[in-house]
């Protein structure tokens, strides 16, 4: 191949990498929440993703809502969702080997994706609302990408924030700290457990949102997200929060720097060529991982 | 007669076929110390986690101010006026120093803010309060672990060798600490191996071999006592 890369291409890219950059910092923090303080990876991370899509969908299909009103109802659906699976299946495998929560999430994973088969079919959906790019200068930005980078800023903003300074964001960083210290220093880790699963629920419903006004949707949406996050979680370190966002961006730019050089096929495969050597060179993530 | 701060009967509890805890039945009374010594492995530190609920415990009860407590969940336990420290430093090591106070208070946060500020200037921590407590010193995360305790104003502290790995200003400070909390009626048992700690501070002392209780009573007459010097030294 013989490509010849101009500044503005490069330009072009850095904005696109960052743009979807933020959307996987966001997504992704929901899930390192939950390893972070349940020592589960939630394979079902992707579906309620997609379930959150498919929430944005219907309210702005159905009953014609602005779609980026939408997500915090989606949010709200979701965190709901999650809090009735944890309370109900996640919450027996908390102390279990890694393979049981593995394989419950594993199960989860499925079965979400299939009923939404059953209940809203594989058709692709599309929420056609805001299309086309604003031209600023050489670059094009997808108005869709902007907003949803706008909104993932403000939503990792306002958990950060609440991670750290409110009661129940420090009992959740405390939790993930010391489970133990924390029940003997009187924090109820059930509760925060089921708290945090919802938490990281809504964070995945705000991306499958956001997702949905850029691309079409459909059930199987979702798993490609479980691994994305998973790919970030583990370049930023595992169980590290704000090593999320760092990993987010990284991931957005290494995407798009890829799709540069190679054909779109080859370009996804550099992020999980990338995730084998991480985890080969450098297992605790480049900002390292927790500390115990 | 009052009701004990503190009441274990007949407590077990084993892992496997080893029984770390052996029917051991204490009872403490308000504003007083008690010590809980003991060879390595005799069950001291299974015994607190029996009591503040991290072990399940496989038979006998735990009363707490007269309500059972047995069977509840670690924070319940906490919340029912429990506090204790760990025989390792265990702080939050990625919350600062204020965080840690923070994390475990009841109320709102603007309440608490007042009262664990006046912790961290009792044990003369206020300066680090931003710190991150994991970059604290030793003794420095044994004082803030020691204050944490102190934030949920406990009836009952357990503390696991509160003196291991202090020099000796900070110890006397711990004692002096440990003393005042007494004079204010909080009941305190400890675990510790330094003896001098251990006769010089507690009223009552248990003593633990195999899981068993063998010996109760005051220091001077536990240290004369033949089946304790016979655990400790061999026959």
């Amino acid at each position: 191949m013989n490509v010849h890369i101009t500044p503005t291409m490069l330009g072009q890219v850095v904005i696109s990498g960052i743009l979807s950059g933020a959307l996987y910092a966001m997504v992704a923090l929901g899930l390192a929440l939950i390893f972070g303080v349940m020592r589960i990876i939630n394979v079902a991370h992707g579906p309620l993703l997609m379930l959150g899509a498919y929430t944005t969908y219907f309210l702005y299909s159905a009953l014609g809502i602005n779609p980026y009103l939408t997500v915090p109802v989606s949010m709200l659906v979701l965190f709901v969702v999650g809090v009735l699976l944890e309370r109900t299946l996640v919450f027996r495998v908390v102390d279990a080997p890694e393979l049981s929560s593995l394989l419950l999430t594993f199960g989860i994973s499925i079965a979400l994706v299939n009923l939404a088969q059953l209940l809203f079919t594989s058709d692709l959906r599309a929420v056609e609302y805001l299309t086309g790019s604003w031209v600023v200068g050489p670059f094009a930005l997808s108005k869709s990408r902007l907003v949803a980078f706008v909104f993932a800023g403000a939503l990792t903003g306002l958990a950060f924030l609440f991670l750290g300074w409110t009661k129940l964001g420090k009992a959740i960083r405390a939790t993930s700290q010391s489970r133990e210290v924390a029940m003997v220093c009187g924090i109820n880790v059930q509760r925060i457990h089921l708290i945090t699963f919802g938490l990281a629920a809504a964070l995945a419903a705000a991306g499958g949102a956001l997702i949905a006004v850029i691309v079409a949707i459909q059930p199987e949406m979702g798993q490609i997200w479980t691994f994305k996050s998973f790919l970030v979680i583990v370049l930023g370190g595992a169980g590290n929060y704000p090593g999320a966002l760092l990993g987010g961006v990284l991931l957005g730019l290494i995407e798009q720097v890829a799709s540069l050089f190679l054909t779109t096929q080859l370009s996804e495969v550099v992020a999980y060529v990338l995730l084998v050597v991480i985890l080969l060179v450098q297992p605790t993530g480049l900002l390292g991982g927790r500390q115990t | 007669m009052t009701t004990p701060v503190l009441e274990i009967e007949r407590l077990r509890k084993r892992f496997g076929g080893v029984i770390a805890v052996d029917d051991v039945s204490l009872r403490l009374e308000a504003g007083r110390i008690y010590g809980l010594i003991g060879p390595n492995g005799s069950g001291k530190t299974t015994l607190f986690n029996c009591i503040t609920g991290v072990e399940r415990r496989d038979g006998g009860r735990v009363r707490v101010s007269g309500e059972r407590v047995d069977g509840l969940r670690p924070w319940e336990i906490a919340q029912k006026g429990v506090g204790r420290t760990f025989q390792v430093i265990r702080v939050f090591p990625e919350l600062s120093a204020l965080e840690n106070l923070l994390v475990v208070t009841r109320g709102h946060l603007g309440g608490a803010r007042t009262r664990a500020l006046e912790l961290l200037r009792f044990v003369k921590l206020e300066g680090l309060r931003d710190e991150y407590a994991g970059n604290l010193s030793y003794g420095q995360q044994k004082l803030l672990e020691f204050v944490r305790v102190l934030m949920r104003d406990p009836t009952l502290i357990l503390l696991d060798e509160p003196a291991a790995g202090v020099n000796r200003t900070l110890l006397n400070d711990l004692l002096d600490a440990v003393r005042q909390l007494r004079d204010r009626g909080k009941t305190i048992l400890l675990v510790e191996h330094d003896m001098k700690v251990v006769m010089g501070l507690c009223e009552t002392v248990f003593v633990l071999d195999h899981g068993e209780k063998i010996a109760e009573g005051a220091p001077g007459i536990i240290q004369t006592d033949e089946r304790v010097i016979e655990a400790y030294f061999g026959r």
